[in-house]
């Protein structure tokens, strides 16, 4: 019953569009669940899901709003999440000297939790003004899905 | 279209004014709903995002592409953009109503508030929202004779005031790349600013800019940045230790001599605005020793204290507003709604009114969804039928 699971932290809605395209281009075999990290509970975090996280930073290399929940009942949960596997793709502006921290939260609390990122760290920088859809589409099609 | 039944209610026709960040997640959210309702969002300007386009600094491209998410409601989602209609002068609200089961007002607040102060409206104060609007090629605003000058005051110490201060020290190269207009950039000589005075009412910690807005500023060459008054007592926040120390950080780790200067100045509040017939100079007045003041001279003073609802604007809530009102979810009477700056004031970020149009979303889904709103107007062909191409500049009607 695997499944792949997009989780994504967002503030403006870029992210979970990003999130919508991604579901759209994975939707050939497996099934997909696309989730507002704020609607997910982590207790449903297993080995026998693939997760693709996508979020973005706000403010001063800080958490979207979307992502802070998720961030604060793994801290604080602590569960053990050894054998859960994600990939993860961060959206960020290099105006800014915080550029694409938001996701690095949710990055090493889930390291440290035991889970294994892989796949490449996907980044998208929006100081050119483009959308980060192509490059995370283009990003999901070599995850290695079936992990 | 409006034919086809979305269980368990029949999909209403919805008309939205304003094309701003409201307007637009307001349309993203309610075609969750209903995947085929009638969405029309019509704008007094003939390009949409309002403030996306004409707030948001022209550097600022990262903010902007919040516009291409929107694009998404035009090209793919079926949301119907209808520019160069000015509700309650075009077409009135009243027609509006009859033709749409819901209308939201997503019309924003435009007037730059002034310092209510003598002298404010010589020559040479210049309202925040002016200016961005120029810089952004507002089609409504004239350069008219401005002339920013080398020395200038900021009053405010908000983002908007943060974004002037960078504007106006980046190089006319770089604005025109941008895309900043020949002329404006000629008006605005950024190249030949050499002080600026920031001063704004608050202490620095309870400054409104957030962090991120200040410490790009440091990324711009050969600028001293200067602070003045950081208090260190009653600091009760993190999150105001942070600002206070940032500014200091800048303060202390910018070159003592460099061909620009930027002055912050906390905790005093405009007193008067001096000149014969233009701007001299502008006198302060400490708020926490009314014994001190500040007078700084200047060529231009630039105001960015906020903003509010234009009395000239053909759109005024406070004109739909009733005893039954409820303006905690956007509710002004059946059927019509308000959303963003609009509905809450001239306060928060973009994606603030993404959590506004959420809730004003979801208070209308759940009044059609319990039949207390049932829809059956036909929507845009009813209105089209009352020939609005034929201006009538009518005053609204509630
Ligand atoms: C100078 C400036 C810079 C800013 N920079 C940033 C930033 O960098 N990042 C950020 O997150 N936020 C920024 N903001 C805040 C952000 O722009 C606002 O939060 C947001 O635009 C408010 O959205 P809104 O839809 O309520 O209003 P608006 O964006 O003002 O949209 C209102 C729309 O309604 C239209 N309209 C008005 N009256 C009528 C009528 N009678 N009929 C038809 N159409 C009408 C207008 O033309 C406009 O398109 C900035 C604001 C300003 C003023």
């Amino acid at each position: 019953m695997s499944k792949t699971v997009i989780l994504y932290g967002t503030e403006s809605g870029n992210a979970e569009l990003v999130a919508e395209d991604i579901g759209e281009e994975l939707n050939g075999g497996s099934s997909v669940v696309i989730s507002d990290m704020s609607d997910f509970d982590v207790a449903e975090l297993s080995p026998e899901d693939f997760y693709i996280i996508i979020c973005s930073t706000h403010g001063d290399g800080e958490l979207p709003t979307s992502a802070r929940p998720f961030h604060e009942s793994l801290s604080a949960a602590s569960p053990d999440l050894s054998g859960v596997k994600y990939a993860i793709f961060g959206l960020g502006d290099s105006s800014y000297e915080t550029y694409s921290k938001g996701s690095e939260h949710i990055d090493r609390v889930l390291t440290e939790l035991g889970a294994e990122r892989v796949g490449e760290y996907g980044r998208h920088d929006a100081a050119d003004g483009s959308l980060p859809n192509d490059a995370a589409v283009t990003w999901s099609q070599s995850l290695p899905l079936f992990v | 279209m409006n034919a086809i039944k979305d269980l368990p209610s029949q999909s209403p026709t919805i008309a939205i004014v304003g094309s701003g960040p409201s307007g637009c997640y307001l349309a993203q959210y309610l075609r969750k709903r209903w995947k085929e309702a009638e969405i029309v969002i019509f704008d007094r300007l003939p390009v949409p995002y309002g403030l996306v386009r004409f707030g948001v600094a022209p550097d600022h491209l990262g903010t902007k592409a919040v516009a291409r998410q929107f694009d998404r409601l035009f090209e793919r989602e079926g949301v119907r953009f209808i520019g160069e209609t000015e509700i309650g002068n075009r077409v009135t609200l009243q027609e509006l109503r009859d033709a749409f089961d819901i209308v939201v007002l997503a019309s924003g607040l435009h007037g730059d508030r002034a310092l209510g102060v003598p002298g404010d409206t010589l020559p040479g104060v210049h309202g925040a929202g002016r200016i961005t609007r120029l810089i952004n090629g507002h089609p409504g605003e004239q350069i008219d004779g401005l002339r920013i000058g080398e020395r200038i005051a900021i009053v405010g110490n908000g983002n908007v005031a943060m974004d002037l201060v960078r504007l106006l020290l980046t190089s006319p190269e770089r604005l025109l790349e941008l895309g900043v207009a020949e002329d404006v950039v000629r008006a605005l000589e950024p190249g030949s600013v050499k002080r600026i005075d920031v001063v704004g009412r608050s202490a620095a910690h309870d400054a409104k800019f957030d962090l991120a807005m200040l410490r790009e500023l440091t990324k711009l060459p050969d600028v001293s940045f200067v602070a003045q008054n950081l208090a260190d007592e009653g600091i009760a926040d993190a999150d105001g230790i942070a600002k206070r120390d940032a500014v200091a950080e800048i303060a202390g780790g910018s070159p003592a001599r460099a061909a620009r200067s930027v002055h912050f100045h906390f905790g005093w509040t405009p007193e008067r605005i001096i000149g014969q017939d233009k701007v001299q100079s502008i006198a302060f007045r400490s708020t926490a020793d009314e014994n001190s003041t500040l007078l700084l001279d200047v060529e231009g003073v630039l105001t960015a204290i906020g903003f509010e609802e234009l009395t000239t604007s053909p759109i005024r809530r406070s004109h739909h507003e009733s005893a039954e009102s409820e303006l905690d979810k956007g509710y002004l009477s059946p059927g019509l709604y308000c959303a963003g700056w609009l509905r809450r004031g001239p306060r928060g970020t973009i994606p603030q009114n993404r959590v506004d149009s959420k809730m004003v979303a979801d208070a209308i889904i759940e009044a059609v969804d319990t039949a207390q709103l049932v829809p059956g107007k036909p929507g845009l062909p009813a209105l089209l039928a009352q020939n609005p191409s034929n201006s009538r500049h009518t005053e609204e009607s509630a």
